[in-house]
């Protein structure tokens, strides 16, 4: 990563691994709209090691869809190239280096959805593509339905020209690690979910005022085979409806899902509630409730985002204007200009 | 607290050589899910019962006399949800199995998961002893005809739909004598539907919820527009917005024409007893056990009163 600079004499400089927040700036606002794009790389605890690489990662796509918009993309491809961008990295756990389920394969979930018309497009447990949040966007384009599984969605994906990827393609050796470490009994999951790699997102919204999300994942570590999470269940995996704004969350699935996260964020803010303090009282419900733990990238359609988790990590990062701001601890937000790079 | 449970046999153009058996279908499915309650059995119980009434009744699109998919083959989902742990089990598209609203409930009990799709979900029925039925068994020469017709004629969803030709979900809600409020919906989805389709009614927030602190619902109707709107989850906001439950239902169901032009109806309980059976479509079969009332209704503002004993 270079190095990085001071955005400008107004601003405290932001200095890689030391702690420092700009007060009051939890929720970033801008001046009238202003597009953004905000990913998340899974609220996860990333290890040490892999620390770096992880927020290149989500900088990288954040970046990347950010591009999209400005080059006159919707809010919907912004998410899409986001998040193919974190499925193609073996350091996420979604496309390559998905976490394996129990028989040690890989099973993936993903959604998409377009807050203008309320479409969204899911698939689950599909096994033989690269990109699974490209199939869930062409199941919302391509056909009368919003929700493909398994061999049904991988029939699809053959139909439309998706080309066939074997198993071995998506397994990284760190993955299958991981699978053999769970198998061991007394091994807890959950917990170890806590750790490594996790779901993407990402949310957006472009100069026309369009929010989308997008989500996907590899699922849980060691599931069952055919286990679904929130990743493609509208609603808790992600939602985006242009009235309110657009969630793409991460965390225990099933948490997420009993209490449909993505949606209970949106009607705080249907309510009123910042963007940001609506993600706070959906984290802070899912804990109150059931005792979990979770994070979310929020955006609404005036262009102010957020990122809030309650779990110790996650990577994150987003571009809007001439910034790009990204954080991995609790706490955390770094700045960097655009304008400055090379 | 006086338990009440509501069901519904689905929400569509319910033609008149059905109308007779699909009322009977859900007063049958309510006096046997409300047997459960008054021998103090809980929600979750009961309306367990009464969608396994509702899936072995061929009329229904559930289970037995559940449509084909466009390979003919069944592809079923199913949801059944506890208002009051918030837990969930839910099955998307499994093969051949009698009752997926009863595997939906395993996966919840049985599991740390809550929804289960495909081969997945089949080989965990099979761990838990649920037998695999014939698809002959499951399916009607009626709907068996109806595939074979429509092989030969393509529409889209939406028309189908709209046409009397679609059959549709079941579902139940109740609320025990305790204030515990259950949900449960199960489907065999839309006729012709793609390979591995799932609809609205297996998705948490959508087909079903159940919370003890809103209340209980499911829905049935057009499973993509019942997507968009999140619905069940939409009708609950309303209710903890202070709205009375036929309001609330009817506010979304509103929501949901006037957005996404999606018709549907739903069925709703508060933990204080008070049920709605609401919906946007031109009939839908419907049914709801009270004290020693049955209700039931079939038409818009139809509400028929007889003894439930």
């Amino acid at each position: 990563m270079s190095s990085i600079k001071t955005i400008s004499s107004a601003e405290p400089p932001q200095v890689l691994g030391k702690d420092k927040t700009t007060p009051d700036e939890t929720q970033h606002r801008g001046a009238g709209m202003m597009p953004v794009v905000v990913v998340h790389g899974g609220a996860v605890q990333v290890p040490e090691e892999r620390a770096e690489i992880t927020i290149s990662g989500v900088c990288s796509a954040a970046r990347s869809g950010y591009l999209v918009l400005e080059e006159g993309g919707s809010s919907l491809d912004a998410v899409v190239e986001a998040v193919v961008q974190m499925e193609n990295s073996p350091y996420f756990s979604a496309g390559c280096g998905s976490v394996l389920n129990v028989k040690g394969e890989v099973e993936m979930d993903a959604i998409v959805m377009d807050g203008k018309t309320l479409g969204s497009g899911s698939v689950s447990a599909v096994r033989d593509i690269a990109n699974p949040v490209q199939l869930a966007r062409l199941v919302m384009e391509k056909t009368s339905h919003a929700f493909l599984t398994a061999e049904g969605a991988s029939k699809f994906a053959r139909s439309v020209g998706v080309p066939e990827v074997s198993q071995e393609s998506l397994i990284t050796e760190y993955s299958r690690m991981f699978w053999k470490k769970n198998l061991v009994p007394d091994a807890n999951p959950v917990e170890c979910q806590m750790e490594k790699m996790g779901t993407v997102g990402a949310v957006a919204v472009d100069k026309d005022g369009n929010v989308a999300c997008a989500t996907s994942t590899g699922g849980m570590p060691n599931k069952m085979e055919g286990r679904v999470g929130d990743t493609p269940c509208v609603g808790s995996g992600g939602y985006a409806d242009n009235q309110s704004g657009a969630v793409s969350a991460t965390g225990h699935g099933e948490a997420n899902m009993r209490v449909t996260l993505s949606r209970l964020i949106l009607f705080h803010m249907e309510q009123g509630q910042s963007a940001e303090a609506a993600s706070d009282l959906g984290l802070a419900y899912l804990k109150s409730r059931l005792g979990a733990l979770g994070g979310v990238v929020t955006v609404d359609p005036q262009g102010n985002w957020t990122s809030r988790f309650s779990t110790q990590q996650m990577p994150w990062a987003a571009a809007q204007n001439d910034t790009l701001h990204y954080g991995l601890n609790s706490g955390e937000h770094f700045r960097r200009s655009f304008s400055e790079q090379h | 607290m006086s338990a009440v449970l509501v069901v519904h046999g689905g929400a569509w153009a319910i033609p008149d050589e059905l109308a007779e058996a699909s009322v009977d279908g859900v007063k049958t499915a309510a006096r046997k899910g409300f047997v459960v309650l008054r021998n103090g059995g809980s929600a979750l119980d009961a309306v367990e019962a009464a969608v396994k009434s509702l899936e072995d009744n061929t009329v229904f699109n559930a289970g037995h006399g559940a449509t084909l998919n466009i390979d003919g083959e069944v592809e079923l989902d199913a949801i059944i949800m506890d208002g009051r742990t918030l837990n969930c089990g839910a099955v998307s598209s499994v093969k051949n199995i009698a009752n997926p609203v009863s595997l939906a409930r395993a996966v919840m009990e049985k599991t740390s998961h809550i929804m289960l799709t495909g081969k997945g979900a089949n080989l965990f029925a099979e761990s838990v002893g649920f037998s695999t039925v014939p698809t002959d068994t499951l399916v009607s020469e009626f709907e068996r005809k109806e595939w074979e017709r429509h092989k030969t004629y393509v529409t889209g969803v939406l028309e189908d739909f709209n046409t009397q030709w679609a059959h549709d979900t079941v579902g139940a809600v109740a609320v025990d004598s305790s204030g515990n409020v259950a949900c449960a919906t199960s489907t065999g989805g839309i006729r012709n539907k793609m390979v591995g389709r799932v609809g609205d009614s297996p998705v948490i927030g959508c087909g079903a919820y159940a919370d003890n602190f809103s209340g209980a619902v499911s829905c049935t109707g057009h499973g993509e527009s019942i997507l968009k709107v999140t619905l069940a989850k939409l009708i609950l906001s309303h209710v903890e917005q202070g709205e009375s439950v036929a309001d609330a239902s009817q506010l979304a169901l509103q929501y949901m024409g006037e957005r996404v032009q999606g018709a549907g109806g739903a069925i709703t309980v508060s933990p204080s007893g008070k049920w709605a059976a609401t919906f946007t479509t031109q009939r839908m079969a419907w049914a709801a056990a009270e004290n020693d009332v049955l209700w039931s209704g079939l038409d818009p503002n139809e509400r028929k009163k007889e003894n439930l004993n």
